[in-house]
């Protein structure tokens, strides 16, 4: 039983991680290779707000976010506009940029025990006998409602649709009079934003530190390749896969074996399967 | 506003249109003219080492060492294989040779040539299974592969696990090591050119750009990018083989993400596609990196910082941007 | 136009950047000290600012004496990030090369980090005949590879404790909690590393020796993230003990909170630092309650009433520095390597390194982590007697104090307990 629900957990977890980057790349077609340092780095402010100014938890949060998706928004305009088309460029200066995040975070001091967040609710409850906190459940109440929301949303609103025009042909959406630098700003904030949501939800579960920018970054390319890069249920298929993967990995062969699964899976899935388990609309001319 | 009336104009240099062609040989002129850009640099390179005090003579091998990895990485991607793994190469050659010293006792005149081709056999082996991915998705593999070989290290405790093998045997003299790497490293740089250049080079060239035409004319493509596999990894082998018995140590961090990224940012400065964008690369970012040590600890941060900026800046690369320079000179032309 | 500026003032930047570091010119030349460890991490950090604590500290009685001229200490840093697991080893030994090379310092303190880089680190140290007091790493790999070449690594010193003592301070405690409080099983966690698996396996066997019932003995790789696998299994099969050994902050940190979060019924010994920590009230809750942690040596985070040394190391600390050291473990190891070097030196009359060297085998120093003598190995003697003859380290437990704050107090051993172990009401039978 409780190998199920703390599956579960982590899958949700490993979803949220990488509902963003999926996000972005799935309409701009940009890796953005930042994603893990926006991650910890929305953590760190939400603990600077709270701790340097005062506020409180969720203000801190919400500011967080907002902050966030700002960087999201500014990196466009100042790093990618140029460098549209040439992936080795867009990758390198996404990454070179979260590195430099990271590394700043470590040189201000931000490391080490004391940073941490606090958890919404302390305590937890016993179902069918496994223990969880009610952090966990926050955790997996926000990984479901992201998921849907974004749905709702890339279907249902006038901005989302844009996003699926640019997502389906740059060029189309162009001449129909979607503004394609536009809506890829808006489409790294969005990426940007939901990194700090994850982070703010999942922070708290443990300590902060810059490392797990990279922690991040590795496993939403995981679950997103796995997945299947531009597919909603994709991403989740990944993430349920891997989760529930590293927890029986623990469980039944050792706990060391836990952080090799996600690894394992991409090389056996890519290799099997190269569209990944769900990718669809690009599927073989791209991939293969 | 005043721009919008101006545009740039490129012209070849004189000098240029003339030794483009065999009557290069007319004038001493014109001989210099070609030579100078490939021997000034062979020449700075080889002479180097006798004027630079230990540490620097280090820091010029770490250059090369990822000079070899930069060119291995622009030798996959000219032919269409876009990776993100050379610490894949490097940590299989530095585990061979480190564990043929190690445990059997063998000089380094046997381990760093087995340790080359068994490196780039290996590589080649590991990496047939995913060779039809194209793009983003083989670029995952190849980033995920040298993680996964690093963990199983660590997990299995296998070759020394996490504090890997130690003492093992170094070169008798510091500046045979110095010159084994520039050496390695100016051959790999020209016999790539020369390859890329062949027949051989063409249809590799010709997967890139397409490949189902190139099979359609009856060669069989896997078979090409496991050569192509197979030379990269060599070379990424050789390199990492030269560092273990540099250092007369080789740990799990030889698969670390470092020589991994770091090849493909000195590519992604110097410039892709010509060997000589990816070399020079690399001998500007790893001096760079190296010099800013004396800030302590902001300098990973100024250096992406530097990298990002000249990126921005040049995204064509360095070489290239220099390239034109040399033959080609611009005015600013009023449009009618 | 706009790219030529732009590149202008990088370049501007850059040589300023490059130029302010120079330090100014000294009258007396002073003796160097290199601290080349991996300064982004609490132990580099805290460990760093103890030397510099004491490097103040001689200075301020006029530096060192040198044959017959007294000469004032100059600290010199290298930042190895060898503490971050994603490093390569060779980029780690650069940045040590070249601060051998360029800042020719007299001897080293604190040293590598993790084991990898310290055993890496070892040639290139004794290459250069640099003495070094080694402080953070805890590897029993240095003995290994000491005991194959003694002569070559002659210069190298660990003046902290190792895995083995730490072991022996938890299973006497563990001892106690079998005789006088009945507990009878055990589960073990470690993070799988090589010191973290030698002390938590030492501990295993001597569990296995005294009966107690041993449920499991499970590594964890050191970026794990989610212990639900092990605190399930330590619930449902009724541990009474978890013992756990573990440094790299950001994995306990997650254990502490989800140990806390669980309820998991069973007393918590071992070392994890965000437990061990003075802010770890406000880091993990008050889940801490009652969870055992070692602290090595002596010194390290907890001042101890009956050693006033550490009260003293650590109120300076805290006066200079605003608060407590946030590790519990071997920042007072690096305040006391400062002061045996100093000895030595003084005692050898030179800087030569291999008569410097000599004179730091016959070192006797008594400070805050106890008394300081090498043997053979060249590595501090450690034990569990007395601190007047070997260094010592001390095991406490947060207890809640007669107002009801949560508190640190030394159990073990009986010549430092402030209190006794108290076992939480949910145990009692």
């Amino acid at each position: 039983m409780s190998l199920l629900i703390y599956g579960l957990i982590n899958s949700v977890i490993l979803a949220l991680y990488t509902v963003g980057f999926s996000l972005t790349y799935g309409i701009s077609g940009i890796a953005n290779f930042a994603h893990g340092a926006l991650y910890i780095l929305s953590g760190f402010a939400a603990w600077t707000f709270m701790n340097a100014a005062g506020l409180p938890f969720w203000l801190s949060g919400i500011l967080a976010v907002l902050i966030s998706a700002i960087i999201g928004f500014v990196f466009y305009w100042v790093l990618l506009l140029r460098l549209r088309g040439i992936p080795l460029a867009e990758l390198i200066v996404t990454f070179a940029a979260g590195v430099a995040i990271l590394e700043l975070l470590t040189w201000k001091g931000f490391y080490g025990i004391r940073y941490s967040l606090p958890v919404l609710v302390r305590g937890g409850v016993e179902i069918f006998g496994v223990g969880i906190d009610y952090q966990r459940f926050i955790v997996l109440a926000c990984g479901v409602f992201l998921v849907v929301g974004l749905w709702l949303f890339v279907h249902h609103t006038r901005i989302g649709l844009a996003f699926r025009a640019m997502a389906q042909n740059e060029r189309t959406a162009l001449s129909i009079g979607i503004e394609s630098d536009w809506i890829g700003s808006l489409s790294l904030a969005f990426g940007a934003a939901l990194a700090a949501v994850a982070a703010m939800v999942v922070l708290p579960l443990g300590v902060m530190e810059s490392t797990i920018g990279y922690e991040v970054l590795i496993y939403a390319l995981a679950v997103a390749i796995v997945g299947g890069l531009e597919s909603t249920l994709g991403m989740i298929a990944g993430s349920f896969l891997i989760g529930y993967g590293q927890i029986a990995a623990a469980r039944y062969i050792g706990a060391k074996w836990m952080i090799i699964v996600p690894l394992a899976a991409i090389v056996f899935v890519l290799a099997v399967r190269p569209s990944g388990l769900f990718g669809k609309f690009k599927e073989l001319e791209e991939r293969v | 506003m005043a721009e919008r009336d101006f545009r740039k104009k490129r012209l070849d240099r004189g000098i240029k249109a003339r030794s483009d062609t065999i009557f290069a040989v007319a004038s001493t002129k014109e001989i210099l003219y070609l030579l100078a850009p490939r021997f000034v640099p062979v020449a700075i390179l080889l002479l180097l080492p006798l004027f630079l005090e230990s540490y620097w003579n280090k820091v010029l091998v770490y250059a090369c060492i990822y000079g070899l990895l930069a060119l291995s990485w622009d030798f996959l991607a000219s032919c269409g294989l876009f990776s993100l793994g050379q610490s894949l190469f490097f940590g299989l050659g530095a585990y061979i040779a480190g564990a043929l010293n190690y445990y059997f006792h063998l000089p380094t005149v046997v381990t760093i040539p087995v340790a080359t081709l068994a490196g780039g056999v290996l590589c080649a082996a590991l990496l047939s299974p995913v060779m039809r991915l194209r793009g983003v998705y083989f670029a995952m593999v190849t980033l995920m592969l040298p993680l996964l070989l690093m963990k199983v290290v660590e997990t299995t405790g296998v070759f020394g696990g996490t504090h890997g093998l130690s003492s093992l045997a170094g070169f008798p003299h510091e500046m045979l090591a110095i010159y084994l790497a520039i050496i390695g490293f100016l051959v790999c740089l020209f016999l790539f050119r020369r390859i890329m250049n062949a027949d051989y080079g063409l249809i590799l060239r010709a997967i890139r750009d397409d490949d189902r035409s190139v099979m359609s004319g009856g060669i069989n493509i896997y078979w090409r990018k496991s050569q192509a596999l197979f030379i990269a990894g060599a070379a990424g082998s050789f390199a990492g083989a030269l560092m273990t018995h540099h250092y007369q140590f080789v740990g799990m961090s030889t698969f670390a993400l470092d020589y991994s990224i770091l090849p493909v940012a000195a590519v992604a400065l110097g410039g892709p596609g010509t060997f000589a964008g990816a070399a020079l690369g690399s001998m500007i970012l790893v001096p760079l990196s190296e010099a800013l040590r004396a800030l302590g600890g902001l300098r990973i941060a100024i250096y992406c910082g530097i990298l990002i900026v000249s990126i921005i800046l040049l995204p064509e690369g360095f070489f290239h941007y220099l390239a034109r320079k040399y033959h080609q000179f611009e005015r600013i032309e009023k449009i009618k | 136009m706009k790219k030529g500026t732009i590149l202008f003032s990088i370049a501007v930047l850059i040589t300023t950047l490059l130029i302010i570091p120079a330090g100014p010119a000294g009258a007396a030349k002073p003796i160097v000290i290199g601290v080349p460890t991996s300064l982004y991490t609490p132990f580099g950090r805290d460990g760093l600012k103890a030397v510099k604590l004491a490097v103040e500290e001689l200075n301020a009685k006029g530096g060192v004496k040198v044959g017959s001229e007294k000469r004032p200490l100059k600290v010199v840093v290298a930042d190895t990030r060898g503490g971050e697991p994603s490093t390569p080893v060779h980029d780690a030994l650069m940045a040590y090369e070249r601060l051998i090379t360029k800042e020719k310092p007299d001897a080293i303190v604190i040293g590598a980090f993790r084991s990898e880089v310290l055993i890496a680190s070892m040639d290139l140290v004794s290459k250069y005949k640099v003495p070094q007091l080694g402080t953070i790493a805890q590897s029993p790999g240095f003995q290994k590879k000491f005991m194959k070449d003694p002569k070559k690594y002659k210069y190298l010193f660990r003046v902290t404790t190792d895995a083995l003592v730490d072991a022996t301070y938890l299973n006497n405690t563990l001892d106690i909690l079998k005789n006088k409080y009945g507990l009878k099983t055990a589960y073990f966690i470690y993070q799988d590393t090589l010191w973290a698996k030698a002390f938590s396996g030492l501990m295993s066997k001597h569990c296995k020796k005294t009966g107690w019932k041993q449920i499991g003995f499970d590594g964890y790789a050191a970026g794990a993230t989610d212990f639900s696998p092990a605190l399930t299994k330590a619930k449902d099969e009724k541990a009474d003990l978890i013992g756990m050994v573990w440094d790299v902050p950001l994995g306990a940190g997650v254990f502490a909170k989800q140990y806390a979060a669980m309820k998991v019924p069973a007393l918590l010994i071992g070392f994890i630092p965000p437990m061990a920590s003075p802010m770890a009230v406000k880091t993990v809750g008050p889940g801490v309650e009652y969870a055992m942690s070692i602290e090595f040596p002596v010194g390290a985070s907890l001042p101890l009433k009956k050693l006033p040394k550490t009260v003293d190391f650590l109120s300076k600390f805290k006066k200079k520095y605003g608060s407590l050291p946030e590790a519990a473990a071997v920042n007072s190891s690096a305040y006391d390597a400062v002061f045996i070097l100093a000895e030595a030196i003084e005692r050898a009359g030179t800087l030569d390194p291999d008569k410097l060297v000599a004179a730091l085998e016959k070192t006797d120093y008594k400070g805050v982590s106890g008394r300081i003598r090498f043997n053979k190995q060249h590595i501090a003697v450690f034990g569990t007697k007395d601190p007047n003859e070997t260094g010592v380290c001390v095991i406490f437990q947060w207890q809640k104090d007669a107002s009801g704050k949560l508190r640190r107090v030394p159990v073990y051993p009986d010549f430092l307990a402030e209190g006794k172990i108290q076992l939480p009401p949910w145990m009692k039978k």
